[in-house]
């Protein structure tokens, strides 16, 4: 195979920057300095290329409508929700101790109470 | 409030901070996901227009997709590509849900060999004539959006994750999940195809005269 043939099956690579072995690289470089066909073959395919990327940005540009930025920040809310109430749900129990104390000051009674609190989040 | 989510925190987004994931708390993780996702939404919905063609379709695919990349997030690496990780979920997501739903028939890889590749990859610009470019300059932005949903939805993919989003055929490999070899095939397959159909409705509109040989 010439050098012209190997040369314009890699254009396209050498103008995506994707010819990754330095070899390979270096040898087309060097052959498009040296062949001017082939400097005008890429000099074609490189302003193709270019007009190409410059109408499909020009024109793939859309905003997110305002509507989908609420729904996806109500969205994250919820999972936040639901993932903070897993964490809590049936964890939350709190005991405590209080001691009574008569009028005369002669009795002393101690009252231990447990009490559990739930705390529930809606899960989807 | 949506005009706040949709912009990244100015204070912080250009620094580089290191995120200990083991000690970050969910309240943490969710700011740090607001602040570093969100800010893709744009460009993602527009890349979900592409994928589905239909704006309806396009925002419950990225709604789907912000919800999955969120309870994931834990899983991406900080300091690694965010857009390209996001790009996969969306990609991912209109795999399996959307195409499902949509029951295209779909275009096989297998007919071209990688020696074929190339030879296809050398003639993007049969006529790349510089009048024609200054033709096609002038197509309405309809008519290249048209092209580009006209074409095969793998080739699509590819021409869009590269040619507006400038992802590399390894990072599109990745994102789509399938060889590099494959996404070169997709890409410069999808290309030719693209401008030949730009070429066309160049020509019913009268910008080009007669058949080009």
């Amino acid at each position: 195979m010439s050098s012209c043939e190997n040369c314009r099956e890699s254009l396209v690579l050498f103008i995506d920057n994707e010819i990754e072995d330095s070899a390979t690289f270096n040898s087309i470089a060097f052959h498009l300095q040296e062949c001017e066909g082939c400097r005008a073959e890429l000099e074609t395919e490189r302003r193709a290329l270019n007009l190409m990327r410059t109408l499909l940005t020009r024109s793939c540009c859309e905003t997110a409508p305002s509507t989908l930025q609420e729904r996806i920040a109500h969205q994250l809310h919820e999972l936040q929700m639901q993932e903070l109430a897993g964490f809590t749900q049936t964890e939350i129990i709190t005991q405590y101790r209080r001691t009574e104390i008569t009028i005369d000051g002669e009795t002393q009674i101690e009252i231990e109470t447990s009490h559990e609190i739930r705390r529930d989040f809606p899960l989807l | 409030m949506p005009t706040e989510i949709s912009t990244p925190d100015s204070s912080s987004a250009g620094e580089l901070v290191r995120v200990d994931r083991e000690k970050e708390s969910a309240a943490e993780r969710t700011k740090r996901f607001e602040r570093d996702a969100l800010q893709y939404m744009n460009q993602l919905y527009a890349a979900a227009l592409r994928y589905t063609r239909n704006p309806d379709d396009a925002q419950d695919l990225v709604q789907d997709t912000y919800a999955k990349a969120y309870t994931s997030f834990h899983q991406f690496e900080p300091g690694t590509n965010l857009k390209a990780w996001l790009y996969r979920v969306l990609t991912t997501t209109f795999i399996n849900t959307y195409r499902k739903e949509q029951r295209r028939p779909q275009t096989s890889d297998s007919e071209l060999e990688d020696w074929q590749i190339a030879e296809s990859a050398s003639h993007t610009s049969d006529q790349g004539k510089s009048t024609e470019d200054v033709v096609l300059e002038n197509l309405p932005d309809s008519d290249i959006k048209r092209a580009l949903a006209e074409i095969p939805e793998e080739f699509r993919m590819a021409v869009y994750l590269a040619d507006v989003e400038g992802f590399s055929y390894k990072e599109i490999a990745e994102i789509v999940g399938v060889p590099s070899g494959t996404v070169m095939s997709r890409l410069h397959r999808g290309r030719k195809q693209l401008r030949e159909k730009l070429t066309d409705y160049a020509r019913e509109l009268g910008y080009v005269k007669g058949d080009s040989a």
